[in-house]
């Protein structure tokens, strides 16, 4: 693999679970061995890395995220030796790795909790965060709303509370504990030793806690933060940390550091003002987010997607905004989880292609790297009807064969319901029939990866937004030393005019990217444009 | 659908540019620095606060400011939508500002903004007055609401009036549009108004645009030209209406001229209509109604009455071709009653209206001629009203109000009469 310090600057994220993209064995679940004999599916798709969910041992009532071995795989994935021989191959096509660090809590089912819990004297007690009263850090905000009453649970073992800020079954790790950090290294030590590219810190504003705060984004977990980052760069090259802090711009960048804390944290708030945006067919969501988004170092990224697995979180949001998404996007009550919607990229765009490939063709242009998930390549649906977030966790529909392509068992043994409506099922939307023919959604997102890796303006450039008098059209200049490429986009459902100032590149002509076609040279006049019901233009502009 | 040669070719740019909006909301201007900036802050937090899922684009025609008008209304923007207890708005606020030449008039701004509804394919619109001093964001919902949700095509403003303001609106226009069309309106001159995008589209066909309208002429037209087009329409509290103050008197003669003028020729437009209408219904009214205390108005009644008195005898001659023998001589002695027996009986104020009506139809004389000799008899009728009503409270001149209104229903009749009565017919 190319060495490149900042490779994540440049990647196309492609984000996956191992239990849900392929069953090599046949018993319904998939693992490292299935994943593996699909890495040249993912390489044909033109991603650049592949972020996986959590695989380790788990009691899996978090979906991995409760994790009770750090250093091992859940044996249902397979083996530490499947993992290495996937991670060989991955990068033997120059796939990099990302894999999940969720060090704010364990599963209180880890060998840790079960020590500390034990006994007050027990030598690990002091690894998880107690009290015998449940008054301390009240301000601190209660997450999973429709499950949790408190911030603290009781543990009937040594009748004391444990402060959790998710499940109550994910008691929080005490980093003021130096203990802690050192065994959370020496998690972190292992995986990279083993040649992951990345770690993905989960949950990473609430590691610390302290009395009279919200107890989110100290001063303490940055500090922690920093010493881990530390710690990598003595230790390795190229290796990358990726914060998730669902917050406001203005305290991710905090993650951020001065290029000495995260490379990359998510840009949470962005995310929904694309779907508002497109739904109101007003730009000004996107405009006034990334009007409010600060400058980050050079050597640091945003990782900017449209879905997870995760319900579409709607925390960073306002009560209006929120009541908006939710009438507009999940008017079924079923769809709504917590602060948000659990529904996919295509249900979301009511499989309208068009808003499908509008949705994408923004978020492979705006700054930062894109996140795929599973799945929305092809256009999958989801299944509301089943619990928690599993709804948008459903199996890869590999073909319109028997469970998707997906197992050979049989389907009652499926870790879950294979979507098989008349929409959105296997038999209409499968991998297998897109490659068939060049306008499928699956050929044209290749064609989009492809596009986006041609150059490195994307990744790296400016952002100026250009602001044409017609506020369905969304036009932004990106900039790369003497590379500069125009995004048009119309958020509109009806056909839009655009007359663009583009007097500042007069004598340019812009070559639209997708068929390389050359448009009339850029004059004095303001540049008109047309543009389709959800149309969109990336022009790269030069000067011929 | 809109004649697009009628606005400008930069108005429609920037209309272009907005494209189809749920809301379009109108506020005319002509030299309104000192007004403007409240008025339009006003509109965009009640935009922003009753209906900021909608798109809205706010229309301000300007018949050629010097004093920077237009540029204010652009910059006018509300810094913390957190502090008037409201979200920020999800949409771009939409604003247009449309110059145009000419003799600035109302005519010319509704016909731009109607255009412009036509064109934007506005749901609702509403119009508002530059100068409002009692303008609140609540307005904005008030007058739009009831188009938006409720499916109604005209909301006419329904103001808390001071005891004895707007009488001619309350003494004659409104009695006489009640009785006439059907609808008891209370405020058909009212300066703020919402209205459909389809009853917009429907003033836009009509053949009145070319014609001179003149400043109070077009909110009666709209609003007999709604009901004879069969459109719904309600009214809407909008509580006190607070303008600049002016005592009775100022030009008092040309706005009634101007106002019945407007109504008398709308009678003429609508002449199939009214007389087949029987009978009268009240709109639905919108809002919560509360009174607050105002300072009430001021009159020179001796000047009034002796304006009056003088008046109507040097009239004497062209008001033997108006009125009938009978009510001329009832008018005369009415001017001829000493000040503590003074009284114009509202049966006789009906006649006289409704005589100067017909006589305005059969165009029996030149109708500015006319017109000129109703503003004396008016002011009789208002001193009488005022002394009469001395010591009532507010709730009691309005039904005295509705008394008189009951009275232009009974007489009714005796319009239709006259109004066919041939030109060389009985007095």
């Amino acid at each position: 693999m190319p060495s490149d310090p900042l490779w994540y600057k440049d990647a196309v994220i492609y984000e996956l679970h191992v239990r849900g993209f392929y069953d090599a064995d046949g018993n319904g679940t998939g693992e490292f061995r299935g994943l593996t004999l699909k890495l040249d599916y993912l390489a044909d798709l033109g991603v650049s890395a592949i972020w996986l969910l959590p695989f380790y041992p788990s009691p899996l009532r978090d979906d991995g995220y409760d994790i009770s071995d750090y250093t091992n795989i859940h044996p249902a994935y397979g083996a530490l030796d499947d993992f290495k021989m996937f991670l060989e191959e991955a990068h033997r096509r120059g796939l990099r790795v990302i894999t999940e660090l969720v060090l704010n809590h364990t599963s209180d089912q880890h060998p840790w909790f079960q020590e500390a819990r034990s006994s007050r004297n027990n030598a690990r007690r002091d690894w998880y965060v107690w009290s015998d009263l449940i008054e301390r850090y009240k301000k601190a905000r209660i997450i999973f709303t429709d499950t949790e009453l408190s911030n603290w649970a009781w543990d009937p073992v040594s009748k004391s509370h444990y402060w959790h800020r998710f499940f109550s079954h994910q008691p929080d790790l005490n980093y003021d504990n130096p203990a802690v950090f050192e065994a959370v290294w020496g998690v972190m030590k292992f995986w990279l030793d083993l040649g992951v590219d990345g770690l993905r810190l989960d949950a990473v504003p609430y590691l610390v806690e302290r009395e009279g705060t919200a107890c989110e984004n100290l001063p303490e977990t940055h500090e922690v933060l920093k010493r881990l980052r530390r710690r990598v760069d003595e230790h390795f090259s190229e290796k990358m940390l990726l914060a998730e802090a669902n917050q406001w711009p203005k305290d991710v960048r905090q993650y951020f550091g001065v290029g000495d804390e995260c490379h990359m944290a998510f840009h949470f708030p962005l995310m929904p003002r694309m779907f508002m945006a497109i739904k109101l067919e007003d730009r000004k969501p996107i405009v006034d987010i990334l009007r409010n988004t600060p400058e980050i170092p050079d050597v640091c990224q945003w990782g900017i997607f449209l879905r997870n697995h995760d319900e579409l979180t709607l925390e960073m949001v306002t009560d209006e905004e929120r009541d908006y998404m939710y009438d507009e996007f999940a008017p079924e009550k079923r769809a709504q989880l917590n602060l948000g919607i659990r529904r996919r990229l295509a249900p979301l765009m009511e499989g309208d292609r068009r808003r499908i490939e509008l949705m994408n063709g923004l978020l492979m242009s705006m700054p930062g790297s894109p996140i795929l998930y599973y799945g929305d390549e092809i256009g999958m649906g989801d299944n509301i009807y089943l619990g928690d977030r599993n709804g948008v966790r459903t199996p890869m529909q590999w073909s319109g064969g028997w469970n998707a392509g997906f197992s050979s068992a049989d389907p009652e043994q499926l870790y879950s319901p294979i979507i098989s409506n008349p929409v959105y099922g296997y038999q209409a939307i499968n991998v297998e029939s897109q490659r068939r023919y060049d306008h499928s959604l699956l050929s044209w997102m290749k064609r989009l990866i492809r596009l986006r890796k041609s150059t490195r303006v994307f990744g790296r450039g400016t952002m100026e937004i250009l602001t044409p008098q017609n506020h369905r059209v969304l036009a932004y200049l990106r900039e790369l030393g003497s590379e500069r490429i125009l995004m048009v986009c119309n958020l509109s459902s009806q056909a839009q005019a655009a007359e663009l100032d583009l007097r500042r590149w007069k004598g340019s002509v812009p070559i639209e990217m997708f068929g390389s076609n050359l448009f009339p040279p850029i004059g004095d006049l303001p540049y008109l444009l047309t543009l389709g019901p959800y149309q969109f233009y990336w022009f790269r502009l030069r000067r011929l | 659908m809109a004649e697009i040669s009628t606005v400008s070719e930069d108005f429609l740019r920037q209309l272009t540019a907005v494209g189809e909006v749920g809301i379009l909301v109108g506020v005319p201007t002509f030299n309104n620095r000192d007004t403007i900036e409240r008025v339009v802050s006003a509109i965009q937090v009640g935009l922003t606060k009753y209906f900021h899922r909608e798109r809205c684009v706010l229309i301000n025609p300007d018949g050629g400011s010097t004093d920077g008008t237009p540029e204010i209304f652009k910059n006018v923007s509300v810094q913390d939508f957190g502090m008037l207890l409201t979200a920020s708005p999800l949409r771009t606020f939409h604003r247009v500002t449309a110059p145009y030449h000419g003799i600035p008039g109302k005519e010319r701004a509704l016909r731009s903004l109607f255009t412009a509804a036509d064109l934007l394919r506005a749901k609702a619109c509403a119009i508002f007055p530059p100068d409002s001093l009692s303008i609140t964001p609540e307005w904005v919902d008030s007058l739009i609401r009831p188009v938006y949700r409720e499916g109604f095509d005209l909301v006419s403003p329904a103001y808390q009036r001071r005891k004895f303001d707007g009488l001619l609106v309350r003494g004659l226009v409104s009695p006489m549009i009640g009785a006439l069309y059907g609808r008891r309106l209370h405020e058909p001159v009212g300066s703020e108004l919402g209205l459909s995008g389809r009853l917009a589209c429907q003033f836009l066909q009509k053949d009145i645009w070319e014609q001179e309208m003149t400043t109070f002429g077009l909110e009666i037209w709209m609003a007999t030209t709604a009901i004879v087009d069969d459109f719904r329409l309600c009214e809407s509290f909008l509580g006190p209406k607070i303008q600049a103050a002016k005592q009775f008197g100022q030009d008092v003669a040309g706005t009634v001229r101007q106002v019945v003028g407007a109504l008398f020729h709308c009678l003429d437009l609508h002449e199939n209509f009214w007389k087949k209408r029987e009978g009268s219904e009240a709109l639905p009214l919108f809002g919560f109604q509360y009174n607050v205390a105002l300072e009430p108005l001021r009159f020179n009644r001796r000047g009034i009455l002796d304006t009056f008195r003088s008046h109507v005898e040097q009239l004497v001659p062209i008001l033997e071709s108006i009125l009938t023998p009978q009510t001329l001589v009832e008018v005369r002695n009415v001017a001829q009653l000493a000040d503590r027996e003074f009284h114009y009986p509202d049966e006789l104020w009906v006649r006289t209206i409704y005589e100067f009506a017909a006589a305005h139809h059969r165009a029996v004389i030149n109708r500015n001629h006319l017109l000129q000799a109703l503003p004396p008899l008016y002011r009789g009728w208002v001193s009488s009203f005022i002394l009469e009503n001395q010591k009532a409270d507010a709730a009691r001149v309005d039904q005295r109000i509705e008394a008189l209104s009951r009275e232009f229903e009974r007489l009714k009749p005796y319009l239709v009469d006259r109004w066919d009565a041939g030109r060389g017919g009985e007095r």
